[in-house]
C-alpha cells in the first residue's frame, strides 16, 4: 500500500487530501477556501490565509485520514501553473514537511491533476478533456506520453469571464453558491440577445470581445439576465464547438469535462448533446471534485510516484506557467494505478 | 422559381457523400452543370438562434473567400448559388482525381502538382486569404487540365504569418503522413513554387512553419495519421 499527501494551492483553496493506492482510495479531503468580500482574488490577501490555515489543513487532512505524518509514502505538491503568491504557501509546506520528514517530495502539474480526477472518478480511460476554469480553458488529449493542446483560448479563461462580468453587474461576489455561478442564477428567465460576438478561430476561442460587448450593453441599461443568458450561451457553446473539432480530429471515443466550470450544469448538457452527436461517451466529473482540491494532486501524486517522478526540496521552485504540455505522464494506461 | 424550403428539401434528397463536424456534402445535377452541394448543419447544443446566425455568417463567408479567390484568378470551384440562411452553397464539382491519389500513381505528374499547389497557395496567400486546410486531399487535377484548391469552410481572411505557416504546414503534414516515400520531394516542389509567387515573404512563412512543427503538438497528429490512432 502506498499512501501519498498531497497539496493544492495554486488559486483560491488551500486543500490537502490523503489518498492510499488501496479502497477507499480517497481517505481525506480538508480544504480552506479564500473567499473575497468584495473585488476579486488578490494574490497579496490570499497568500496570507493560506499561511493561516495551512497548519490546521494538513493536520485535518490526516486526522480524517487515521494516520500520521510518518505512515505517508510522499507528499505530492502543485508546483504550478497558478498565481505565485499562494504556490509559494504550498510549495514551502510541502518541503517543509518533505525534509523535516524525510519524505520524498513529487511535483504535481495542476492542469494534469484535474484531468486525472476526472479519469479516475469517471472511469472513462482514453477521452479528450474540455479543462474549463476560472484560470484555464484548454482542450486536451493524450498523444505520445503527454497531454497535448488541441485548442485553448486566446485570451481570458472562460471562467475568468464569467467571474469578471458577474462582478462589473455587481451581482458577485459571492461568485458561486450552492454550486451555482452568480451568472447561471441570473440568467434564470432570460432571452438571446442577437449579434454579440461569438469568437471560435480553428481550435481556439477567444472571450475578450465577448466581455466588451456585454459590459457595453450593461452600460446602455439591457435587460440583465438576458445578457447574463446570452453571455453564458455563447461562452459555453463556443467551448464545446472547439471540443468537437478536437473530438473529430483526434478520433477518441470518450468526452470529458473537468475544473470548477465544469460544475454547470448547463455545460455538461451542451457537452452531453455534442457528445451523442459524434456517437461518444461523455460522463460528468462529480461536481464536488470538478474545483480545485487537495485529492486530485494526492492523486497525480500516486501515479508520478509510482513512475519514479521526484523533486529535490531545494530545487522545487514553483512555475506559474507550467504548460500542461510540459508533463510527461509514463502511467497513462496503467491509471489508475490501484491494488486489490 | 422555386422557395428557399424547396431547394433545401430538394438538395437533401440527394445522394450524401460525405457526413463532416460542419456540413453535409452532396453530389447532383444543378441547371445543367455537375455540382456539389455543400449543407452546414445547425449544432444541436446551441441555442436555435445562435446556431442559425452561426451557419448563416460563415456559408456567407466561404461564399464570400471563393468569389474573392475566383477574382484573384486562383482555381477554385466557380460558385453556382449561395443560401446563406440556409447555409448551402452551391458549386461546380470539379472532377478529377486528388492529389493524394495522383501521387500514389504517377511520381513525375504529382511533382510537379505539387509545385502547381505551392503557386497556388501563394496566390491564395497574396490575395489576403489563408485557406485553412490545404492537404493534397483539398487539391484536384481537373479533366479539364491544371490543379484546382477546394474546401473553403475554414478559410479566413487574414495576411497573419501564423495562418500562412499553417497552411504550408498542413500541406506538409499530409505528403508526410500519406506518401512518406516521397513526401520530401513533394514538399520541396511545393516551397519552389510557394517561393516563386511569394518572394521575399516567402521566407519568414517558411520559417514560422518549422516553427509550428518543432511546437510538437502537430508532430504527434502526423505520427497518429501514419500508424492509426493511437490507443
Amino acid at each position: 500500500m502506498t499512501l501519498i499527501l498531497g497539496i493544492e494551492s495554486t488559486a483560491h483553496t488551500f486543500g490537502v487530501s490523503v489518498v492510499s493506492s488501496e479502497a477507499p482510495y480517497i481517505l481525506s479531503d480538508s480544504r480552506r477556501t479564500y473567499s473575497p468580500r468584495q473585488g476579486g482574488i488578490l494574490p497579496r490577501e490570499v497568500a496570507p490565509f493560506f499561511s493561516s490555515v495551512a497548519g490546521e489543513t494538513v493536520k485535518e487532512a490526516l486526522d480524517q485520514a487515521g494516520v500520521r505524518i510518518r505512515d505517508v509514502d510522499a507528499i505530492a505538491v502543485a508546483l504550478g501553473p497558478g498565481m505565485g503568491p499562494q504556490l509559494r504557501v504550498g510549495a514551502s509546506v510541502a518541503r517543509a514537511l518533505a525534509s523535516y520528514h524525510g519524505k520524498p517530495l513529487v511535483p504535481v502539474n495542476h492542469a494534469v491533476a484535474h484531468v486525472e480526477i476526472a479519469r479516475f472518478l469517471t472511469g472513462l480511460r482514453d477521452p479528450i478533456v474540455l479543462y474549463v476554469a476560472g484560470g484555464n480553458t484548454t482542450v486536451v488529449s493524450y498523444s505520445e506520453g503527454r497531454y497535448r493542446v488541441f485548442g485553448e483560448t486566446l485570451d481570458m479563461p472562460l471562467g475568468n469571464l464569467l467571474d469578471t462580468f458577474a462582478r462589473e453587474a455587481g451581482i458577485a461576489p459571492p461568485y458561486v453558491v450552492g454550486g451555482k455561478h452568480a451568472v447561471d442564477v441570473c440568467s434564470e428567465g432570460g432571452e438571446f440577445i442577437e449579434g454579440m460576438p461569438y469568437i471560435v478561430k480553428g481550435q481556439d476561442s477567444s472571450f475578450s470581445g465577448l466581455l466588451t460587448a456585454a459590459l457595453r450593453l450593461l452600460k446602455r441599461g439591457s435587460r440583465l439576465q438576458d445578457i447574463c443568458f446570452t453571455l453564458r450561451e455563447i461562452a459555453y457553446s463556443s467551448v464545446v464547438e472547439v471540443l468537437e473539432r478536437g473530438l473529430a480530429h483526434t478520433g477518441k471515443r470518450e468526452v470529458l469535462s473537468t475544473g470548477g466550470v465544469a460544475a454547470s450544469e448547463l455545460l455538461n448538457e451542451k457537452i452531453e448533446s455534442m457528445a451523442r452527436l459524434h456517437g461518444a461517451t461523455f460522463k460528468p466529473i462529480p461536481s464536488k471534485y470538478s474545483g480545485d482540491n487537495g485529492v486530485m494532486i494526492a492523486l497525480t501524486g500516486l501515479a508520478a510516484y509510482l513512475w519514479g517522478q521526484r523533486v529535490d526540496p531545494s530545487k522545487a521552485f514553483i512555475r506559474q506557467r507550467w504548460r500542461i504540455d510540459q508533463v510527461d505522464i509514463p502511467w497513462y494506461f496503467e491509471f489508475p494505478p490501484l491494488e486489490g | 422559381m422555386a422557395s428557399q424550403e424547396e431547394i433545401v428539401s430538394w438538395v437533401k434528397s440527394l445522394t450524401l457523400v460525405k457526413r463532416g463536424a460542419e456540413s453535409e456534402i452532396r453530389l447532383g445535377v444543378f441547371m445543367g452543370i455537375p455540382a456539389v452541394f455543400k449543407l452546414r448543419v445547425l449544432k444541436p447544443y446551441m441555442h436555435p438562434k445562435l446556431a442559425q446566425t452561426l451557419v448563416a455568417q460563415r456559408t456567407r463567408k466561404e461564399a464570400k473567400v471563393i468569389g474573392h479567390a475566383l477574382k484573384n484568378n486562383i482555381p477554385a470551384p466557380r460558385l453556382l448559388a449561395v443560401f446563406p440562411s440556409a447555409g448551402l452553397i452551391i458549386m461546380e464539382y470539379v472532377e478529377g482525381p486528388t492529389l493524394k491519389d495522383l501521387a500514389f500513381k504517377d511520381l513525375e505528374r504529382s511533382l510537379k502538382l505539387s509545385r502547381e499547389a505551392g503557386i497556388i497557395l501563394a496566390k491564395l496567400h497574396k490575395a489576403g486569404i489563408a485557406h485553412g486546410d490545404p492537404t493534397t486531399s483539398n487539391y484536384i487535377a481537373a479533366q479539364e487540365g491544371g490543379l484546382k484548391l477546394i474546401d473553403y469552410g475554414l478559410a479566413e481572411f487574414t495576411e497573419d504569418v501564423e495562418e500562412r505557416a499553417v497552411d504550408i504546414h498542413l500541406y506538409r503534414r499530409a505528403v508526410e503522413s500519406t506518401h512518406a516515400g516521397i513526401a520530401n520531394m513533394m514538399f520541396k516542389e511545393f516551397l519552389e513554387g510557394y517561393r516563386e509567387v511569394m518572394e521575399a515573404d516567402a521566407k519568414t512563412v517558411i520559417q514560422r512553419a518549422e516553427d509550428i512543427r518543432m511546437r510538437g503538438r502537430y508532430v504527434e497528429e502526423r505520427r497518429k495519421t501514419v500508424w492509426g490512432p493511437l490507443k
